[in-house]
């Protein structure tokens, strides 16, 4: 309706608070769902030149979405392989083991840690990649490597899972990654997980014919399917990126639908009495409800169109950044999204029509002879469907919290949330209920003066539109303490718990690398274990367990649930498959609640067939021996790593979330009150008119400010303490042992003050500019 | 009274307002029965809170009566949904308030519109200018509300009120915030609308200068009609009836003291 353009071309700043809450939260989302798109996995370019690969089988265990594999053993591979070869237009069937190996330069081991635990490849799989040799001859022997960046002849010192290796370069090639002999790759991984096909032929074709003659045995994958092969630990860093971003998505959405909806009311309730001329002269209740989506339309359309501009603009702009925090892999790309920017535009037009769907329908009922009313009294501050939709809300994550216990782990935080933006809903919704009642109590030490008596008075009758300015701060405070304060508990918990059970001795880790090597482990003094995993078939289901080799271990050690889970007990025998794909079964020689891991395997066992598992750490029981990539430390300092580690990555999402919510609500702080203040024009110049001078029409229109910064507060805190709570019990549940409850009172008083000064400059500026 | 043979544009029946409920009710029509004649200029006048405005409402159809019936053109409002009632206000009904008349995102072209437009009528060419030029303001069609004085605002808004040729154009004290002379061409311009398009207008006013362009003068007080002059009456004469009920009421008030 031409109508709608109208209104909105001139009340622009009645609507710039909804176009900036569409655009800002239609950016966040815009962008987070670019970056998530953008990081899906790739097929590694060390299989660039390999349009057909075969994966080994599926274990029947899943982690993080993604199926577990059983390798092939080094045997079976190889003979795979050779069947493979034959298949017509198959040029060559690669077996491609990998296996740990870090250079060592001046006694230090360099280069990416986890990366390298995958450098190390055999010399004929190189083809796989389309490397080649650009000098010298391959590898041929042990103790040959190839490898780019040296010259033949050159002697190279390497970490390897045995220890410390001088290698001799034998070729340089144009590609990354250590070259070795066939057979001695083979002999250091943990079986073979990928057997590369380098083809002449049409590649579905050779991929069909391979499929006959692998059966069973694996996966033949061509195309995109390829991307299936990316090394695992890409895609751990990109799942962990990727939670971030759900999160921002999110949260970003609420906070959107919340701000929207509120900025809209407000400006409704502003604009109540040329809604009821247009009623006067003639507009039916369903006219002025289509205007009402018309003019939301108009504004939505380009918040969204900006919104989606500015996410497109910005994503490309954290790339880097979410690389350096390993929130995504250093091959991460930022590429445009069109699925992610349409569907975005979309949502944004969505929420803001679903934020317009209720003040449309008050607004369509406005008796037209509120145009005739001068002051905007509204008398009934809570309608029914309010009531009923807050109580529900608050019914709603009441509920949620009170079974948050019964819940699985992995859903608590989302749930946990959810019962969060719900309680945080029905604060806003309930907000009126409070506000009358706060009022009165907080004004009436003043009640005598003219300042305290037209705050009172003000804010008791415009109780909708306090509750309007208040509740992006009712969010703002709710989210960052809840935030905060979640993961202050949880944290707290955590270290308390870890760092009772530690030990006062020695530990000698990891330096630089990604674990101890055999020679490191051997020349120490002190009990270590080694982590490897095994998976176990038990009643036709697979399930794949962590477990550790210890040298005192006479037999298989289980918890009793992994005991229980897999039907075994003390005495028996567990049939189970070791990493390098092998058979092997096992008497159980205990079944011990303080066991180091469901599973505990003899050491040498464990070593035989994970070739490629390194040691964590080695609780010295006699004076360090220095090592290559060995350092020492306490074991409270060793446990401490560990922690910071996680806390790191924590504290990110705890920044980059606060700082998404605070800094979105804080703008809508600022973007209510100026409308509210601006919108009271007339108001102001009747005080003004009745003898009121600058101060203390600024002290009125402030003091109004705080009173909703007030509000919020008190609600806000109310919400987050009631959730906070809540996750208290699930985590006291789930640990059985007294949780306290931590509070971020620092970091709460500090969005606090941020938001009262927010909201006394953006009540001053419009007053102040009156003048 | 003269009797018109012709059928009343409005028609109110034992019309009572009651504001509000138990102690607080306040009666604002109390039983007014009243016939407006078509193509008349009626008057409405009486003290402040005599219900003139309640009357003006009820009988627009913008606000709904507690009891009796009210008649617009034939049409009776009871029963009548909101969208009906809305409709039918838009066809037969023109309305002047005191001020805040126009919308002020809408040029005065655009405002003039605007009852057509909800009607879903899209205005003939040079309809909007037309009546525009009959208030005179042709030449500020492309300024908005806040670009032009009260009176040419209020003039905007009699040619909002007249653009549909309503049934009945009702006005509430639209000189009240006037000087003489915009007062004075607001009049005229109503009165053209009665003589010149036999349009029905009813005005509320205080202003005895003003009741006098009226063909009738009637008299409220607490809530009923207690005189009434037919016109053309001078504005001596209406003057000194006013005064009149005023000292009345004012009597009625000391011997509700006294009592
Ligand atoms: N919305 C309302 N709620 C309660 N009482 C009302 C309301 N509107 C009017 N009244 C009361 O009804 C009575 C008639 O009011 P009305 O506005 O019709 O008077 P009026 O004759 O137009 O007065 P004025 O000349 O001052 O405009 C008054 O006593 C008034 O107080
Ligand atoms: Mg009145």
């Amino acid at each position: 309706m031409n109508l709608a353009w109208q209104m909105v071309r001139h009340r622009f700043a009645g609507f710039a608070g909804t176009f900036l809450a569409v655009a800002l939260g239609v950016a966040v989302v815009a962008g987070a769902t670019t970056l998530y798109l953008s990081s899906q996995p790739e097929t590694p370019a060390r299989y660039a030149g390999s349009a057909v690969l075969v994966e080994s089988p599926e274990s029947g265990e899943y982690e993080l979405g993604r199926p577990h594999h059983r390798p092939w053993p080094a045997a079976e591979a190889t003979a795979l392989a050779g069947r493979l070869a034959e298949v017509p237009g198959v040029t060559a069937a690669v077996p491609d083991p990998s296996f740990y190996v870090q250079r060592v330069v001046d006694g230090r081991a360099t280069g990416d840690p986890e990366q390298s635990r995958y450098a190390g490849h055999a010399w004929s799989s190189a083809v796989l990649g389309g490397y080649r040799l650009s000098a010298g001859t391959a590898p041929a022997a042990e103790g040959e490597v190839a490898l780019a960046g040296a010259a033949p002849g050159t002697v190279v010192e390497v970490l390897t899972v045995a220890g410390p290796a001088r290698w001799t370069v034998t070729g340089t090639v144009d590609g990354p990654g250590f070259y070795v002999a066939d057979a001695a790759a083979l002999r250091r991984s943990a079986g073979v997980p990928v057997i590369g096909l380098v083809v002449d032929g049409e590649p579905e074709a050779v991929a069909a014919a391979a499929r006959a003659v692998v059966g069973a045995d694996g996966t033949v994958l061509t195309g995109d399917d390829r991307d299936r092969l990316e090394p695992g630990e890409v895609t751990r860093t990109r799942w962990l990126g990727a939670q971030l971003l759900i999160a921002m998505v999110a949260i970003g959405g609420f906070v959107a639908i919340f701000v929207v909806s509120s900025t809209t009311a407000l400006s409704t309730a502003q604009r109540r009495r040329e809604i009821a001329l247009l009623r006067a002269v003639g507009a039916t209740p369903g006219q002025v409800h289509r205007l009402m989506y018309a003019e939301t339309l108009v504004v939505a359309v380009a918040g969204s169109a900006v919104g989606v501009l500015l996410g497109a603009a910005v994503a490309p702009l954290l790339a880097q950044p979410m690389i350096d925090s390993g929130l995504q892999p250093s091959i991460f790309t930022v590429s445009v999204q069109p699925v992610a920017l349409a569907g975005t535009f979309a949502l944004g037009i969505v929420v803001a029509l679903l934020g317009v769907w209720s003040v449309a329908r008050r607004a369509g009922r406005t008796p037209a002879l509120d145009a005739l009313r001068e002051a905007e009294v509204s008398k009934r501050a809570m309608s029914p469907l309010r009531w009923v939709a807050g109580l529900l809300a608050a019914a709603g994550g009441v509920a949620l919290l009170v079974f948050l216990p019964n819940l699985a782990i992995q859903s608590q935080a989302t749930v946990g949330m959810g019962a969060a933006m719900l309680l945080l809903t029905a604060g806003a919704l309930l907000a009126p209920v409070v506000i009358v009642p706060l009022v009165r109590v907080v004004t009436w030490p003043w009640r005598r003066g003219a300042t305290g008596m037209v705050v009172r008075e003000g804010t008791l009758t415009g109780v909708r539109r306090v509750a309007s300015t208040a509740a992006p701060v009712l969010l703002t405070v709710g989210f960052a303490m809840l935030l905060t304060g979640t993961v202050a508990t949880i944290t707290e918990v955590e270290g308390a718990e870890e760092l009772a059970k530690i030990p006062a001795i020695t530990v000698a880790t990891a330096d630089g690398t990604p674990g101890l090597s055999e020679a490191a482990v051997a020349a120490q003094r002190g009990e270590s274990q080694l982590p490897t995993w095994v998976h176990v078939n038990h009643g036709g289901t697979v399930t794949g367990y962590d477990a550790v080799g210890r040298s005192d271990a006479p037999g298989l050690v289980l918890w009793p649930d992994t005991a229980a889970e897999i039907g075994a007990a003390a005495g028996g025998t567990v049939s189970l498959r070791w990493p390098d794909g092998t058979l092997g079964t096992l008497p159980v020689a205990a079944v011990d609640a303080d066991a180091p891991a469901p599973v505990v395997v003899p050491r040498d066992l464990a070593r035989r067939h994970d070739p490629a598992a390194l040691t964590t750490a080695v609780m010295l029981d006699g004076p360090p021996r220095p090592a290559p990539g060995l350092r020492t430390m306490s074991a409270r300092d060793y446990v401490q790593l560990d922690i910071d580690r996680e806390e790191r990555i924590i504290d990110i999402f705890l920044i980059m979330l606060i700082g998404l919510g605070v800094g979105y609500t804080g703008l809508a702080v600022a973007n209510t009150l100026l409308m509210a203040t601006a919108a009271r024009r007339s108001e102001f110049r009747a005080l003004r008119l009745a003898g009121a001078g600058t101060g203390q029409v600024l002290r009125v229109s402030s003091a109004e400010a705080l009173l909703a910064v007030g509000v919020g507060t008190a609600l806000g805190a109310a919400v987050a303490i009631i959730s906070l709570t809540g996750v208290r019990e699930a985590v006291e549940a789930e640990l059985g042992i007294a949780v306290p409850l931590v509070v971020p009172w620092g970091a709460s008083a500090a969005v606090v003050g941020i938001c009262a000064a927010v909201a006394l400059l953006a009540t001053a500026v419009p007053v102040l500019r009156r003048r | 009274m003269t009797i018109t043979t012709t059928a009343p544009a409005i028609e109110l029946r034992a019309v009572r307002r009651v504001y509000g409920t138990g102690e607080r009710a306040v009666t604002a029509l109390d039983a007014v029965d009243l016939r407006i004649p078509s193509a008349s200029f009626t008057a409405v006048m009486g003290p402040s809170g005599s219900g003139k405005s309640t009357l003006l409402h009820c009988a627009a159809g913008l606000d709904r009566a507690t009891g009796g019936e009210v008649i617009i053109d034939g049409v009776s409002l009871d029963g009548l949904t909101e969208r009906a009632l809305t409709k039918l206000r838009r066809a037969r009904v023109g309305f002047v308030f005191q001020a805040f008349n126009l919308v002020p995102a809408l040029t005065a072209a655009q405002n003039v519109a605007l009852p057509l437009r909800l009607a879903g009528r899209r205005p003939e060419p040079g309809e909007v200018t037309a009546m525009l030029g009959e208030v005179g303001l042709a030449d500020r069609a492309g300024h908005r509300p806040s670009e032009l004085s009260g009176g040419q605002q209020q003039r905007v808004a009699i040619a909002r009120a007249l653009v549909t040729r309503p049934a009945v154009l009702f006005a509430d004290e639209p000189t009240g915030a006037l000087d003489a002379a915009s007062g004075r061409e607001v009049l005229r311009l109503l009165r053209t609308a009665v003589d010149r398009h036999a349009q029905t207008v009813v005005m509320v006013t205080h202003d005895p200068f003003a009741a006098a362009h009226a063909d009738r003068v009637l008299f409220l007080a607490d809530g009923r009609v207690v005189d009434s002059l037919a016109g053309p009456a001078g504005a001596q004469e209406i003057a000194m009836r006013t005064a009149a009920l005023e000292e009345g009421v004012r009597a009625g008030d000391v011997a509700e003291a006294r009592r």
